[in-house]
């Protein structure tokens, strides 16, 4: 191998370092909300420009009319859901009013920033949007962001300057705290590489259902309870487990967001808070 | 073309990447278009230009992105050994051993995010994540430089032209 290719291999690794380095300690955040600012209507552009070609590629057959059928049928399946979910809210606070009140919070009170996603992060790692509202609109690092229908999409996990990256709730590191809106069984859902939900630490015993909700349930007070996150598509119970492995599907479709919701209004509680 | 083409071409990448690559979902990875450009850019015009173009590459992606800057740079560098691979002459052909270092470069790549990921604490699933985004990752990659290949390889006729003489 050339000493020179060498070199050059040093120096690329030893400037990366550096950036890292600066990096860790926020000197390049104002370069990269600029980046990010001048970027951001180009790859709108370039995403709206492109979105058919990627439609194509990714139903070879009878390609758009599927396509927009399938977006259009989901968001009104969302919209049902969502409002079949606010009915049996409504039916509980019939019968248990006193739960209901700590369960519902203070929706009308509620404030939500509409944003546009213009890109996704590029590696294969994580499931994160970039949206082209930042500090300057009134976004915080983790604010959460719901889709116009009203159920879960992520959190914030990098505010800038004029945009923001939101971790989805399918990406690996994203673990919400999660009841069964049925039974009230409590849980934790995660994502996975593979960009599918689990619920985690749901009772063997514990009543699930395919078809059954999974909300938010306020514990830890990362997330306000009440915000629908998905249906469960499958439940496993195996003899030796202390836990079954519920499968969820998020009620969104996160693969294709083009508009969010910035709930501005709930501010999650610092984890070291008491 | 030369090293200004090139570094237009990596910037160009890099905004393909964020804005347009996530919407091409193929055995549930996206394809890498900056791994793709710069593999296709050394296997045909030669070291000289990809080695510019892989740090810029990398602080263009780190600009963009939602990793720390210099991340993507880290992960490209290894790029820059892979450059005179072409030039041993192992095999007549340009495009397999591309082909091969597509892969490789794929597969570090992924692998310097992961090792990213693990040191800032997000306890990645390693086994997963090897067989649903790395296998998976190397192979759309490797797909999709055929195409790359051809096209950048189309428009360095002039300077393979030079080379014959």
């Amino acid at each position: 191998m050339h000493v020179r290719t060498r070199t050059w291999f040093a120096f690329v690794v030893v400037a990366a370092l550096l950036l890292l380095l600066g990096s860790r300690f926020g000197v390049f955040e104002p370069l990269e909300s600029a980046a990010g600012a001048v970027a951001s209507p180009v790859e709108s552009a370039l995403g709206a420009a492109t979105r058919p070609v990627a439609d194509f590629v990714n139903n070879l057959t009878d390609v758009n009319r599927l396509t927009d059928e399938n977006r259009d049928l989901q968001e009104e399946n969302e919209r049902v859901i969502a409002e079949l979910s606010r009915l049996q809210d409504v039916d509980r606070e019939l019968q248990q009013l006193e739960e209901l009140v700590a369960v519902r919070g203070n929706r009308e009170a509620d404030q939500f920033l509409r944003a546009n996603v213009f890109a996704r992060e590029p590696n294969n790692q994580q499931d994160l949007v970039a949206i082209d509202r930042g500090k300057a609109d009134g976004v915080r690092d983790d604010m959460l962001v719901l889709t116009r229908q009203g159920s879960l999409v992520g959190s914030v996990s990098r505010a800038l300057e004029h945009t923001a990256w939101v971790r989805l709730i399918t990406d690996p590191a994203s673990a919400v705290s999660a009841l069964i809106q049925e039974s009230r069984v409590q849980g934790v859902v995660v994502g996975a590489a593979d960009g599918t939900l689990t619920m985690e630490f749901v009772e063997e015993t514990a009543d699930v259902k395919e078809g059954d909700l999974v909300t938010t349930s306020g514990v830890g007070g990362r997330h306000p309870p009440g915000e629908l996150i998905g249906q469960v598509v499958e439940a496993e119970r195996a003899a030796q487990e202390l836990f079954q492995r519920v499968r969820v599907q998020p009620l969104a479709d996160l693969a294709t967001l083009e508009s969010v919701l910035v709930l501005t209004s709930f501010l999650p509680l610092d984890p070291g808070s008491p | 073309m030369n090293i200004a083409a090139g570094i237009l071409a990596v910037i160009v990448a890099a905004l393909l990447q964020l804005a347009v690559m996530p919407a091409f979902s193929i055995f549930g990875v996206h394809p890498n278009l900056i791994i793709v450009l710069l593999i296709a850019w050394m296997a045909t015009r030669g070291p000289q230009e990809a080695l510019v173009m892989i740090p810029v590459a990398g602080f263009a992606v780190g600009l963009l992105d939602s990793q720390p800057l210099g991340l993507a740079m880290l992960a490209l560098a290894p790029l820059t050994l892979m450059t005179n691979v072409r030039e041993l002459r192992l095999v007549e052909s340009d495009l397999l051993p591309a082909v091969v270092l597509t892969v490789v470069a794929t597969l570090v790549y992924e692998t310097v995010i992961l090792l990213s990921l693990a040191v800032r604490g997000e306890r990645p699933e390693w086994v997963e994540s090897i067989l649903d985004v790395l296998v998976p990752a190397a192979i759309v990659n490797a797909l999709v430089l055929l195409p790359v290949f051809g096209l950048i390889r189309l428009g360095s006729l002039d300077l393979r032209r030079q080379r014959a003489f």
